[in-house]
Order: structure tokens, then sequence, then C-alpha cells
């Protein structure tokens, strides 16, 4: 397991998501979701070999493939095992206590408590910004699932103290608000192309966890549309294997499509 | 045994203005672009589009003026961005919006398909999408002691309008196996007419070859359209892929208001028929 010297920063992303999931799991993806389908297929051909991957949310796992330009289209799921048709069996076993534990999601805000944004910028009736819509975060955030957040693009705007419209919930106003609505699960990590964050037990605010190569504390501070709580110590985030690195490059995305979305400065180890 | 099969013309005749129409369509999947086409061919206005994830065909709808108000749990054409028709005409405060959660949209449709007042969903709780006023939401208690669940009002369709890979001339819908777009299922059943382009019109004997691949009864369904590639520039599982470059142009034209309506004059409203969008497309690769 030797420790790569030559990565770049979604390789270390994707390594810090695929080290979140366990061989018992099962994990689906949706649209646009180049870093946790590279790290579900890194995790299966490292340390999780059982893990099930349910590719676009439907096709139940599917062989080893190479990313293509869309993570919702078919050369995904080819040679899937079944397939899980959305409403009647997908939504049944995510609304389980039982399956699909975890989920990944990405957001135009997320904020200080998790809360995520994917609908608007403005007023709902009469946005500035009209985003995508909420689609399955607006459920898996309501559903007792553990949350796992990417974030390509680390910065006061999509980072914020609080989010301009909460379109999946985390844990509100923190402090305990969610269980007091009778939810389980909640926000887990946000993994950023700056550092690594969980949340504070008690407070349930974002919680620094580290810092990724060449990134400093206050870089991270500079970066982030709230004051994060900051540990007295904050370590590096621990680089990814050479083996982990060549998988992700020759074997789950030759084509790079990982690097879509970052911002062009170089921040980091990137080459 | 009635013949169903219509022009696509006809076809866009059984809907009317002002219609609440179901629009089986992903991000960049399976929509009945022959359909939307003619829609918006024959000038549709008012139209209250519902569908889960839209994308491209949305984005032409709202750029030809067609739509008043949309429902949907995403507007996205994935890596080829927003629908920027679409969004702007929102900001713009032209097409009204609900948006729900999947699970919410699929309770509205649901609730409709079973003729039932209203179906819950444990999604949604602790959102915002239940403070904007959205009177098809609402929070109540479980009657069994439970948490509070969203009641999730009954989404009717006027109209249902789906792409498949074949049917007969009575209506029965048949679709190659693989992954099947959830609209593709519940709409049809939501909706009080149900209009499907498809690749193929095939003899009944063919669909009793293999009953298991019959999606749709034809006694539920009242218009069948005959387009081969009718599902273009969207894929159609296993047949064929998104055309890429198509989408690609389209998203250089929906930059502006202008561009968007020369790429539809183009595209949409210049060709007389299916077969000429598709000698036009075809010359353009």
């Amino acid at each position: 397991m030797t420790a790569s010297t030559d990565y770049t920063v979604d390789e270390l992303m994707v390594a810090v998501l695929a080290a979140r999931f366990d061989n018992d799991d099962q994990v689906c993806n949706g649209i646009s979701s180049f870093l946790p389908v590279c790290a579900i297929q890194l995790a299966r051909m490292t340390h999780a070999p059982d893990l099930v991957w349910i590719a676009g949310a439907s096709g139940v796992d599917p062989v080893d493939v190479e990313l293509t330009a869309s993570t919702f289209e078919a050369p995904l799921w080819r040679d899937s095992v079944m397939y899980l048709e959305h409403y009647a069996e997908f939504w049944d076993y995510a609304a389980s206590d039982r399956f699909l534990l975890k989920f990944c999601a990405g957001a135009a805000q997320i904020d200080a408590y998790g809360n995520t944004n994917n609908s608007v910028i403005g007023r709902y009736d009469r946005p500035k910004v009209r985003l995508p819509g909420t689609a399955g975060i607006g459920d898996m955030g309501s559903l007792g699932k553990s949350l796992i957040f990417w974030v390509t693009d680390h910065s006061p705007r999509t980072l914020v103290e609080r989010v301009d419209f909460r379109s999946g919930i985390g844990y509100l106003d923190g402090g305990g608000e969610r269980a007091r609505l009778g939810l389980r699960g909640g926000p887990a990590l946000v993994v950023t192309n700056l550092a690594v964050f969980d949340f504070e037990p008690g407070s349930q605010r974002m919680r620094l966890v580290s810092v990724h190569d060449g990134v400093s504390v206050a870089d991270v501070l500079a970066a982030t549309g709230f004051r994060p709580v900051v540990p007295p110590r904050v370590p590096r985030t621990p680089p990814p294997t050479v083996e982990q690195v060549r998988l992700v490059r020759e074997r789950i995305d030759p084509r790079d499509f990982r690097k879509r979305g970052f911002p062009t400065r170089r921040v980091g180890s990137e080459r | 045994m009635r013949d169903k099969v219509v022009s696509a013309a006809q076809a866009a005749a059984l809907v009317a203005d002002g219609d609440v129409v179901g629009l089986q369509a992903g991000p960049t999947q399976c929509a009945p672009m022959v359909l939307v086409r003619e829609l918006i061919r024959a000038g549709r206005r008012d139209l209250e589009l519902v569908c889960v994830s839209g994308g491209l065909p949305v984005d032409w709808l709202a750029a030809a003026g067609c739509l008043a108000r949309c429902t949907f749990a995403a507007v996205t054409m994935e890596h080829f961005g927003l629908c920027q028709r679409f969004r702007r005409a929102v900001e713009a405060g032209a097409i009204a919006v609900e948006e729900l959660s999947e699970t919410a949209l699929y309770a509205r449709l649901g609730a409709a398909a079973r003729n039932l007042p209203f179906l819950p969903t444990r999604g949604l709780i602790g959102t915002d999408l239940l403070n904007v006023g959205n009177d098809a939401l609402a929070v109540i208690p479980d009657p069994f002691g439970g948490p509070p669940v969203v009641a999730c009002r009954a989404l009717p369709l006027d109209v249902a309008l789906l792409h498949a890979h074949r049917a007969d001339r009575s209506g029965n819908v048949a679709m190659e196996p693989g992954v099947r777009l959830p609209t593709t299922g519940t709409m049809p059943r939501a909706a009080r007419r149900v209009v499907v382009s498809v690749e193929r019109v095939v003899g009944t004997d063919e669909l009793r070859k293999a009953p298991d691949r019959t999606i749709l009864p034809g006694f539920a369904v009242d218009a069948v359209v005959e387009a081969p590639h009718g599902a273009h520039p969207t894929s159609l599982f296993p047949s064929y892929d998104y055309d890429a470059a198509f989408f690609a142009s389209w998203v250089d034209a929906a930059a502006g208001e202008q561009s968007s309506g020369d790429f539809l004059d183009r595209y949409v409203r210049g060709p007389g028929s299916h077969e000429e969008y598709l000698r036009l497309v075809g010359a353009a690769r």
C-alpha cells in the first residue's frame, strides 16, 4: 500500500469517498456523478469486492466499465444482473431501513449543517437562478440515510452559512432539530477539492477533518462561506495509494471525465 | 378492432391547449420527440407539462412558448448542462413551476393511477418545498401513530406521451428489455388519453411471441404513431444512443432567444414530416 506522490486532487477525493464504502453496502449514483462512480468502482476493485453498485439507480451490479460522458446512460449499466424499475422497486429499497444506507450527493449549495440547495437562488416563484431541481436529494435527505457530499469547487458560493432554499435537508439548524422531526441519519462527510469535513456531534455543525496536500487551514477558511468547527490540530488528508491512482487512471476513467467541474486554478498537489 | 395508427399531426390533435401533459423523458433518454416536434409545429399553448426528469424536449417546448407550467423533480440535460430556455422562462416568470422530489411526484402520479385522492411519502419532510404554497402537498399525521408523512395529491393527466420500440395497430405497446423510465409505467395509468410513438408498427402475432415485453395493453392506448428514430436526439436503449453532436448544437443555439428560435425553425417547424426531419438531421451528420 505505497502512498502515491503523483496524484491529482480528483484522485485524492475519489480515494477519500471510496474509503467510506464497505463490502456490504449498496450504493447508487445519479446524474453527473463522476467522483462517486469512480469511488464505487475503486471500492469494488479493492477493499469492497461485494459492494453492490446500482448504476443510475437502475442497473444492479453491472460489470466494470470505463466511465463515459454520462453517468446516467446505457453503457454504465451494461451487463447488469437486474434492472430496477425506478418507482416501484428502486424507491422501495431506498425507503427501507435495511438497504442503500449511504447516499452520495452533490449540490449547488451546501450549508454549515449539511442542508443542500439544488432548487433556486432567490425567490422560488421568480428565482434569480433556476437550478435543476431536487430530484432524489429531497427524498434521500429525509429518509434516514447517511449522506456523503462531494464538492469540486469549494468556495464561499458553494459552502454557505445557510442555503437559499432547503431542497434536501441535513441537520436543519443543528442541535438535534433533525431528530426532533423523527428523522434518523443525516450528513456524515463532505469531501471538497480543498479539505474533508464531518459534522460535530451536538452542534451538528460542519467540522474540518483534514486539509489536502498544499492547502492550509487558512486557505480553507478563506474559501468557506461560514466558520466551520476547527479542531486544534488538523491533519493532512492521507494520499491515495499508487495502486488506487493506477486503477482510476487506467481502468476506471482513462478519459478523465472525473476532472470535470473542478476550477482551473491549481490547488493542492494537482499536476 | 379499432386501428389506432395515426399520423403525428393527428396524434398532436389529441393534445389541446391548456392540457396537463405527461411526458416520458430522462436527461438524455427516450422522449417521444416526434410528438414534441408536432406540438411545437401545431403551436400548442398553455400546456402544463409533467415530467420526472425532463431535458431537451422541455427546453424546446419552453423555447417555443408552449408551456404555462411545469411539474418536475429535475429539468436538466446532464452533461449538456441546464435547460437554458426553460430556465430563462422560469426566471422571467413566464413558466410557473411545481418542483417535487422523485417520490412525491411518483406519489402524485401513482395516486391518480390508483384513483386515490393522495398517496403519502416520507420524502420532503423538513424541506422548503413544503413551504412554497404548493397546495398539492400537506404534512399529515400518521393515523397509526408513527411520524408525520407528506400527503401528495393525485395528479391526473389529460394526456401521456411516450416513445417505445413497437406496437401493433390496436395499441398494444412493447419495449425491449432494459432500463425503463418510471414514467413509462405510471404516467399512462394516470392519464385520460395515451399517445405512443414507436419505432415500428408490428403484427399482433409478433407481440404474442414475447408478451412479457408488452408494457401497455391496447385498451389503454388511444393513438400510435410510427416513427423510426422517433426519440432522436434522445436515446432509445438498446436501439440507439443519444446524438451528442445534436445536443451540443442545441446547447449553442439555446444561449440566445433569436438563435434558439432559428434552430426550432430549421429543425422543428421546417421539415414537413418526420421523414424530412430525419433527412435533415442525417444530412447534418
